[in-house]
């Protein structure tokens, strides 16, 4: 009579699915999407094909404006401004993207820990996070830089130790939810491992959480980079990055007004556009449903 | 005759994410002035949706392509903002189903009732002669409370208080009881009707439950599917049903069972119905909706509308 | 007489909350006595507070109570380490119809997992034994691969019931499982609950603020007052010549 029971649920191709997710996004997070695909895509075909010229090359005069040879302008040195900003955004998505992934593997394993198992050790790890959070962001950020000694690294650090408490303090909170669920302690009773449950249910059900706070705590780091090379403790010259390319900007700000303008502009642009996606996934995984009443 | 409120072949429909989802489908309903009616149906029948409808309380997303409800001769569904609050203030009082939630978290109970006697004396010792009305022990320390200090019995009776303080001609009750204890239930109820009938309130008092419906209504109301699909006074629907759906209803009731006696369930075909119903509903959203699996791991304390609805 | 599956020997139960002089003590549970024999209800009637929420998870061997002894199969229950040498013998149909099933999973999946449990096998390695099981529970077993948000109230109710008998237990606490549903669904439910047990031969500890329904299904009732058992009766019993006041009280307002 029946056929066999597929338990899996229905398979679709795994493009087809990711597709179908993403068109379902409303237009306003599309639109964002596009935006940070271009400026990746243009990163990429700048690194890969030298769209625009070296980087470091001196090629023409001081500080000229915006031309068809020079389509960003040059600055101080005369280097052209269009593939430094290509490397600079390359630079700062990629430390950003890194130290963002660092963050929620940290962020998801204290929290599921923390947020599961409750007691000393929950409150330890939620302690900790507290104290952290405490910190000035950009306190912190000079204080690892002063640690480790300007660079990437320093940079990285400093994103992930910024972000990383208020991401495992919403993770910490989302799991405690999940754990009082009924399907958890129906688990427990069954004599399923923790370990399992962890993976099968919280983090299944967490996963939301995740991606929000993920998306948010990218922009906080694109913020907190270009802070720190602002402040020259981030990434160092002759590197490029959105932050570095501002403060050079800023000490030509009349005379160049581009050299700051369009990094500033792409940096905005940027964060814009992932606060946009991520309050859209906000509103797809924690929907607060404003009721009017006329 | 004058009815009070006379609902009038009316439709709701909700649209949610792109489907619509009709709640009401041509309800009918004319209640007289200081009569009692228990308005009766389970989850997704509508009547909570008649309810608010009473007051145009409904959410934005509603919409009332059809019908109209008349409350003392206004059309409610017409009426202008102003009027519209006007009537709610003077003529309807409303009690919610969870009353530590219809109370401000933030404000002691005192300036509460001050707040909702607003226009009417509000001295302190009309306040407390309103909390004694509903029975309250010690009024005065009750007053200085803030609403998380109470239990749920508590905060039913001041919101009772509030609501009955202005001797609405109307009372609509959705479930005051639901959320209390047994034996903090009757009493309530007792309240409630005491007041109403003290007042010359008209009730409209909706529910799940047959049983207790028929024990304080003088009339009963049976909805389903968005409609009234039985109406009579409360011997005559509980005591010989006509609506197939009411009969199944009365008979899925374990309290009417004797000991030894089996439910029948076969005859319960209603129910059934109401399941695949419901099934098919799904199965419709799903296939207009792009998916939206994720939206139900979030927590919701409120059910969303089109939980609470059923259509065609 | 049929063998004793869980007993509950004046058990007690105290939380403690806070500390220093705003430390405050809470008796949940105050020498409750209980057994429950297989194949039979016991139904255990209370109002919200009065303890029977941690009745059920002292039976379930979720915690430890304060003082006496919880003897499941004769034995005594001991604490969470012991608990995976009982898996599959005691399971839970909990109340919530929306939280009962991982809203992640499609629920035939939720079915398998006590049964993968037991052996450490995958999840889909079950899938005729969870037909087999949605049958028992009268669901069409092509619904083992839907979400349960994609099945309503009395269906997710159905397939909890099926995720507790699949391991074949001695013993099932429902805990206020039908409460949240619709009178006829409930009815149902009910239904399904008694004939299940007639061919399973289980144990159950059925809890619920609902008198009618503890009364309609259980062949004992216990009424729970403050965390005491106040009245401890054969359901017959119970119906003719309640003893105690409180008993009466909740007998009238029915």
């Amino acid at each position: 009579m029946t056929a066999v029971i597929r338990l899996e649920g229905r398979r679709r191709g795994v493009l087809r699915r990711s597709w179908d997710y993403l068109a379902s996004f409303d237009g306003l997070a599309k639109t964002a999407m596009w935006t940070l695909a271009v400026l990746f895509t243009a990163a990429l075909l700048g690194r890969l094909f030298g769209l625009g010229g070296s980087p470091t090359a001196i090629v023409g005069p001081r500080l000229a404006a915006p031309s068809l040879a020079y389509p960003a302008g040059t600055d101080s040195l005369g280097r052209s401004l269009l593939p430094r900003l290509l490397e600079g955004v390359m630079t700062t998505l990629l430390l950003s993207a890194v130290a963002v992934l660092l963050t929620a593997v940290i962020a998801t394993l204290c929290g599921i820990i923390a947020g599961y198992r409750g007691g000393r050790t929950g409150g330890v790890i939620m302690r900790v996070g507290d104290i952290l959070y405490a910190f000035p962001a950009i306190v912190l950020a000079i204080l690892v830089a002063a640690v480790v000694g300007p660079g990437y690294i320093a940079a990285l650090c400093s994103i992930v130790l910024v972000t990383v408490p208020l991401m495992t303090r919403m993770v910490g909170q989302a799991t405690r939810l999940v754990a009082q669920r009924d399907f958890i302690t129906s688990a427990v009773i069954s004599g399923v491992s923790t370990p399992v449950i962890m993976t099968r249910h919280v983090l299944r059900n967490i996963s939301g959480t995740i991606a929000v706070q993920g998306t948010y705590a990218l922009s906080v780091a694109i913020l907190v980079e270009g802070g720190l090379s602002f402040l020259g403790y981030g990434v160092q010259l002759p590197g490029s990055s959105l932050g570095l390319l501002v403060q050079e900007g800023t000490l030509y700000m009349v005379k160049a007004p581009w050299l700051i303008l369009l990094p500033g502009i792409i940096l905005v642009i940027a964060i814009l556009a992932i606060n946009l996606i991520g309050d859209s996934l906000r509103d797809r995984f924690e929907p607060r449903e404003a009721r009017s009443l006329e | 005759m004058s009815a009070i409120l006379d609902i009038q072949d009316v439709t709701v429909e909700y649209s949610t994410g792109g489907t619509i989802v009709r709640a009401l489908d041509g309800a009918s309903l004319a209640v007289r002035a200081g009569e009692t009616v228990g308005l009766v149906g389970e989850s997704g029948s509508g009547k909570s949706t008649l309810g608010s409808l009473v007051g145009r309380l409904l959410p934005g997303n509603a919409s009332y392509p059809e019908g109209r409800v008349l409350v003392d001769g206004h059309d409610v569904l017409q009426l202008g903002v102003k009027e519209l609050r006007t009537l709610r203030r003077e003529q309807l009082g409303f009690i919610p189903q969870d009353p530590i939630s219809a109370l401000d978290p933030t404000m002691r109970i005192g300036r509460q009732l001050e707040l909702a006697l607003r226009g009417l004396p509000n001295d302190r010792a009309a306040l407390v002669g309103h909390l004694e009305r509903v029975r309250m022990r010690e009024p005065e320390r009750v007053l200085r409370l803030f609403p998380h200090e109470i239990s749920g019995g508590m905060a039913q009776r001041i919101v009772i208080a509030m609501t009955m303080a202005r001797s609405p001609r109307i009372l609509i009750a959705d479930e005051p009881t639901a959320a209390l204890d047994s034996n903090v239930r009757s009493e309530v109820t007792k309240l409630v009707f005491g007041l109403a009938r003290d007042a010359g309130t008209t009730v409209l008092w909706l529910s799940h439950d047959l049983r207790s419906v028929g024990r304080w209504c003088e009339r009963v109301a049976v909805m389903y599917a968005g409609r009234v699909v039985e109406d009579g006074p409360a011997e005559q629907v509980l005591g010989s049903p006509t609506h197939p759906y009411t009969v199944a209803l009365a008979a899925a009731d374990p309290a009417g069972v004797q000991p030894g006696e089996r439910i029948e369930t076969s005859s319960v075909d209603v129910a059934t119905l109401a399941e695949s119903f419901r099934d098919d509903e799904r199965a419709a959203k799903r296939r207009a909706k792009t998916r939206k699996t994720d939206a139900e791991s979030a927590d919701d304390p409120e059910p969303a509308p089109e939980e609470e609805v059923v259509a065609r | 007489m049929s063998e004793t599956i869980l007993e509950l020997d004046r058990v007690t139960t105290v939380f403690r909350t806070g500390w220093g002089r705003g430390r405050s003590e809470l008796v949940a549970m105050r020498e409750v006595s209980l057994d429950v024999r297989a194949g039979e209800t016991l139904g255990l009637v209370g109002e919200s507070g009065s303890g029977k929420s941690t009745t059920a998870s002292v039976a379930l061997g979720l915690r430890e109570p304060t003082s006496g002894t919880v003897r499941f199969l004769g034995e005594p229950i001991g604490g969470p380490k012991q608990r995976r040498a009982r898996r599959g013998l005691i399971q839970t149909v909990p109340q919530n119809p929306h939280w009962s099933l991982d809203p992640r999973m499609p629920v035939g999946l939720s079915v398998a997992e006590p049964l993968a449990a037991l052996d450490g096998s995958r999840l889909t390695a079950h899938a005729e034994r969870v037909a087999e099981l949605l049958r028992q529970v009268r669901l069409d077993p092509a619904l083992a691969a839907r979400f349960p948000h994609e099945l309503s109230g009395g269906q997710r109710q159905r397939i909890a019931i099926a995720r507790a008998l699949v391991t074949n237990p001695r013993f099932i606490v429902f805990d206020e499982a039908v409460s949240a549903l619709d009178v006829s669904v409930q009815a149902q439910i009910l239904n399904l609950i008694i004939d299940l047990q007639a061919q399973h031969g289980f144990g159950a500890l059925f809890i619920s603020h609902d008198l009618a329904a503890v009364r309609y299904l259980a062949h004992r009732i216990a009424v729970m007052r403050l965390g005491e058992i106040v009245e401890l009766a054969d359901t017959a019993r119970f119906y003719e010549t309640p003893e105690h006041e409180y008993s009466r009280q909740l007998l009238e307002a029915l």
